[in-house]
């Protein structure tokens, strides 16, 4: 392992700027998220917090061109988008928000690969951060990872007070620290402070969920329709939950044209907690609420692990911590009815 | 049998980026019913033009810039490749628009998408169609796909209803069928109309009638929710299994790739997935949201 002191990291930074562009945490009105540093304020280093939007954003911006078009004499010609995406180094990503990368590269890239999101990830280096605070709601550990998980970046750092211990996880994280300056190897000692903060961290952590006991009893809870009118009642579908959480990828397509016929179109974050989402001209197959609650758990928890073997779910809590109605999904999903094969007999004939 | 199977889909044909329309321009245009209009199109590209293929069953995003994209199925047939045809009810934004164009009109296609009809299955077998309304645009390519390769399949039966002779769509394809010897058309309207000779009632009661026989069958059903609804369970009295009905699933999309979210059914995408499945698959779903 390897080191930097803390009053050493602008210079990293500046390093890193010459070859990317360099995203830190940030602040915003009220929010924060990962930014383009602005070569000055170095506060975030000792804030180690999670960003309230999430890290997706830089892969999939909330709002994207995907290509603009113009009308020419002999008909449109279309301008597609730089498909090769500017080198970015996300620095401070923590290992839930970097699982959740991991997690929506395999919809991006199933089938029809998606260039504009892949273009974007093959030229990122993701610098995580372990997390040395959880919040209360987080639940990580409950997901097969944890706080210190450097299984997703490229570099991970540990805060250990005046500096940060650096490990090198993969090659391109390694070109990235190569001739740094002021990165030194690490003592025996830093590595064991390092140690002792990421296994603070863990213990920290004390919501938890019961995967293998919610897999059993996802396949007859989808049924109970009463259980999940009751979870939905108090959901006013603002759709946060969906927007700010880490592995929620779904986009809407629009075209925008100005008055000489000239435009574009774009993709933007959509939501499966909006009716219009799956509205058709004669039938709307989630325009109950409840549905839609049910959707939003089950994509994450049971058709996410039946299409690609993993929870499309990191435990970062932050539907819990910004819902408005303080729905927490971890109860849901821990007051699972046991089930009775009794109510499949309401399933409706197909249409 | 499993339709939704990764062989069965058609890959993309252009290389690379799947969200870029192809410029198509509108060759033609019928008015079918009062909300219905057919549109033939080809590709803008001479190469795309002569390299384009699909399967019956399989839909695009069709566009018009500026204002949106839709998803309708390629309503013509693959045995045609003179131009390609889809066939477009009048009901939100971007249909509206498109409704307004006319011929010479640029139209964006990205496409083709989903599985197709499964020809292999249906080979050798005795072939009952059952139509409502726009629900014959998918089955239509199907049907002139079989028409045009009459040896390989039995016997061909076509039940095709609307709610009023106006709401008929495809005129001319259902005289060609009534004349072809070896097609056995029924074309009926919900209610009695003024100079309607034909069957009235409803596609289900209709099918019931006509009481095709399922033996060595596949009965190939599309229409309205509620005339599929109704139609299976008389299918199903005929003698006909679930893996011998198939359908063509509707859902709302927007990326026809298996991305975006909307068009799930439980684990199942139907623009990925489908949108062909035998009722079999349906009733295997885990998810209600059909």
């Amino acid at each position: 392992m390897k080191k930097i002191k803390k009053q050493s990291v602008r210079g990293l930074l500046e390093k890193w700027q010459k070859d990317f562009s360099v995203f830190v945490p940030s602040k915003a009105s009220g929010s924060s998220q990962m930014a383009v540093w602005d070569g000055q304020d170095l506060a975030f280093l000792d804030r180690n917090r999670n960003t309230v939007v999430p890290p997706k954003a830089n892969f999939l911006p909330n709002i994207e061109k995907m290509f603009g078009f113009r009308k020419e004499e002999d008909g449109y010609v279309l301008e597609p988008a730089d498909e090769d995406a500017p080198r970015q180094l996300i620095f401070g990503i923590h290992p839930c928000d970097a699982r959740a990368i991991a997690i929506i590269d395999m919809v991006f890239r199933d089938a029809y690969e998606d260039k504009y999101y892949l273009s974007r990830r093959q030229n990122t280096v993701l610098v995580g951060m372990a997390c040395a605070a959880p919040y209360d709601n987080c639940f990580c550990t409950s997901l097969g990872f944890g706080p210190a998980d450097a299984t997703d970046v490229d570099i991970m750092l540990t805060d250990i007070g005046d500096s940060f211990v650096i490990e090198e996880i993969t090659d391109r994280g390694k070109e990235a620290v190569a001739g740094a300056k002021d990165v030194v190897e690490a003592t025996p000692a830093d590595e064991k402070k390092a140690g002792e903060v990421k296994a603070s961290a863990r213990a920290m952590l004390s919501k938890e969920i019961d995967t293998d006991e919610i897999a059993k009893r996802l396949p007859a809870a989808f049924d109970d329709k009463s259980f999940w009118e009751e979870i939905a009642a108090k959901c006013v579908s603002c759709g946060i939950c969906t927007f700010l959480c880490p592995t929620c990828y779904c986009f809407d397509i629009n075209d925008e044209m100005l008055k000489d016929g000239s435009g574009a179109r774009y993709r933007n974050w959509d939501c499966c907690s909006f009716a219009v989402y799956t509205r058709m001209p004669a039938e709307n197959p989630r325009e109950e609420k409840w549905r839609r609650v049910r959707q939003k758990v089950y994509h994450k928890y049971s058709f996410y692990p039946e299409l690609f073997g993993i929870i499309g779910c990191t435990g970062c809590g932050r539907c819990i911590r910004q819902c408005p109605v303080n729905w927490d999904i971890t109860e849901t999903l821990n007051n699972l009815p046991a089930g009775s094969a009794a109510r499949t007999e309401e399933k409706q004939k197909p249409s | 049998m499993t339709i939704a199977d990764i062989s069965h889909r058609k890959r993309y044909l252009a290389e690379g980026n799947a969200y870029l329309p192809h410029i198509a321009v509108i060759e033609k245009i019928i008015n079918e019913t009062p909300t219905v209009k057919t549109f033939h199109f080809n590709f803008k590209d001479e190469k795309l033009r002569k390299e384009f293929t699909f399967e019956s069953g399989q839909f695009g995003e069709y566009s018009i810039l500026g204002v949106g994209e839709a998803t309708f199925c390629v309503s013509s047939s693959p045995t045609r490749m003179d131009h390609l045809e889809c066939a477009v009810a009048r009901v939100g934004k971007v249909t509206n628009a498109l409704h307004r164009l006319g011929v010479g009109a640029e139209i964006g296609f990205r496409g083709p998408f989903g599985n197709s009809f499964p020809l292999d299955y249906m080979a050798g077998k005795d072939l009952v169609f059952v139509a409502g309304g726009i629900g014959l645009a998918p089955l239509r390519s199907l049907i002139w796909n079989v028409l045009d390769n009459r040896a390989k399949y039995g016997k061909v039966d076509i039940i095709y209803g609307a709610r009023t002779p106006r709401d008929l769509c495809f005129k001319y394809d259902l005289e060609a069928w009534e004349k072809d010897s070896s097609v056995n058309m029924t074309t009926t309207v919900d209610r009695e109309a003024p100079d309607w000779t034909g069957n009235v009632g409803f596609v289900p009661a209709v099918t019931e009638k006509v009481a095709p026989s399922a033996k060595n069958a596949v009965a190939i059903v599309c229409g309205p929710p509620i005339m599929i609804r109704f139609t299976f369970p008389v299918l199903e009295k005929l003698g006909f299994t679930p893996a011998q009905m198939i359908t063509t699933l509707e859902k709302r999309m927007k990326c026809g790739i298996g991305k975006c979210g909307r068009c799930n059914i439980g684990e199942i995408y139907v623009c990925r997935d489908g949108p062909v499945f035998s009722y079999e698959e349906i009733k295997s779903f885990s998810s209600d949201e059909v």
